[in-house]
């Protein structure tokens, strides 16, 4: 599966499993530091089913893996895929809000 | 109410028991943090709950994104096609016992009008065709269960061995016994006009009897005979055992994936077949030509048959879907 088509299948969990990705690609983490580094960054506080269905979908996806931990709290790390789809998501994403603030600037005069 | 954990540990049981296998630590761990920071959020109940049912969709092979290892794949898949068999059991059950009405009324004389004649034409032949489905899709996976058991012990799967056959030979003696009572059905010499062999519309009915808008009259139902009332509580549960062991053993075989393939291939056929089937169903109703009291004249309980039918395809049609998607 190509890079910029994992996410395909998302639906609705795109959204966070961007995040989820973002927050990976610095370093693994477990459940509740993610959502505590999605909350910094984002702004958003990913509720608890909701990042579950996502990292369940992500690591069936093969984009994450949980590494070995004899904690009950088990971290996740981003995968080759993981980081390559990374990539692809925020370029299209980047594309998306370059276009809109080029737009904004010429129709609006907002810079 | 409980502290934080005990609530943590309430939520976790809207997950299936695979999934709490595999998340359910850590799960509880996030949860039990979130509502020491929030002790009280009815999003995130919801949230939860949502989530859990999500699961339990995706455990049952209804949703979800495909998994990329063959090993899951091949999880998702046979949970798909369990989830198939539950629905076209369901589908044939109630479709089986509307059915069975028009070709035990055709064995007393043919329909009164073209649509009700061509409806039954058609559900008998979609019928043949599902039976012999069925039968292809179960020899090879009885093969398989019989090979697996024969190498060694595999208590779950004998288990569900076991619920089959129990299943299957209460309905199969249940079935004859009930069938073999009803006059007009078979057992007698006069009644050989029938579309299909009065045997076999007889143990459609029989099987098919707590199928019944009786459980709605009450007084009605109790003239009954005390053995027939029984057997009407009881087929539906022998049924359930049928199917869930079906299921299970499909669930929990090994089943190779040229197999897997082969089976979503004879899913997709199933589901363009049932669907024939109630569209045949449909028309008949919609035809409403026959007279009350004739058996040819659709009530109230076909009406709710075939949206329950309708539903059931609905399932097993998203069921196929996922199990022919998965790349085993």
């Amino acid at each position: 599966m190509s890079a910029d088509k994992a996410l395909d299948g998302f639906g609705r969990y795109a959204g966070p499993a961007t995040l989820i990705l973002a927050s990976l690609a610095d370093g693994a983490k477990h459940g509740y530091a993610l959502t505590k580094d999605i909350e910094s960054f984002a702004g958003v506080r990913v509720a608890p089913g909701t990042l579950y269905e996502a990292l369940a979908r992500l690591q069936a996806q093969g984009l994450i893996e949980a590494v070995e931990s004899h904690d009950r709290r088990r971290p996740y790390r981003l995968t080759e895929v993981g980081a390559a789809t990374l990539q692809a998501q925020l370029d299209a994403q980047r594309r998306v809000a370059d276009i809109g603030l080029r737009r904004l600037a010429q129709g609006w005069g907002l810079a | 109410m409980g502290g934080p954990q005990e609530q943590a540990k309430r939520l976790l049981r809207w997950y299936p028991r695979a999934w709490r296998a595999r998340y359910g630590e850590e799960f509880t761990e996030l949860l039990t943090a979130d509502l020491a920071e929030r002790p009280r959020s009815a999003a995130r109940t919801a949230d939860v709950i949502r989530g859990g049912i999500v699961a339990r969709l995706t455990d049952a092979g209804l949703c979800g994104c495909m998994p990329q290892a063959p090993e899951l794949a091949r999880v998702h898949a046979r949970a798909g096609l369990a989830s198939l068999s539950c629905c076209a059991a369901v589908f044939l059950g109630v479709g089986g016992a509307i059915w069975s009405q028009l070709v035990i009324g055709w064995q007393w004389s043919a329909p009164g009008t073209a649509g009700t004649a061509v409806a039954t034409f058609a559900m008998t032949g979609t019928i043949l065709v599902l039976a012999l489905l069925a039968l292809l899709a179960a020899l090879p996976v009885a093969w398989t269960v019989a090979t697996r058991l024969a190498r060694g012990p595999a208590r779950r799967l004998a288990a569900a061995s076991a619920l089959f056959l129990a299943g299957l030979a209460v309905m199969i003696v249940g079935g004859r016994h009930f069938g073999n009572g009803w006059p007009g059905t078979g057992g007698h010499p006069w009644a050989r006009t029938g579309l299909v062999p009065g045997g076999v519309a007889a143990f459609s009915w029989a099987s098919t009897l707590s199928v019944s808008s009786f459980w709605a009259h009450p007084a009605a139902l109790a003239a009954f005979p005390a053995a027939e009332l029984t057997w009407m509580a009881l087929s539906p549960i022998a049924l359930a055992c049928l199917v869930a062991g079906a299921a299970t053993a499909v669930r929990r075989a090994e089943l190779s994936p040229a197999l897997l393939r082969f089976e979503g291939r004879l899913a997709a056929v199933a589901c363009v077949t049932m669907a024939v089937f109630l569209g045949a169903g449909c028309a008949w109703l919609a035809g409403r030509t026959a007279p009350p009291g004739s058996l040819f004249h659709p009530g109230a309980i076909d009406v709710a048959g075939l949206a329950v039918m309708a539903l059931a395809l609905g399932v097993a049609c998203q069921a196929a879907r996922q199990s022919r998607r998965a790349p085993v």
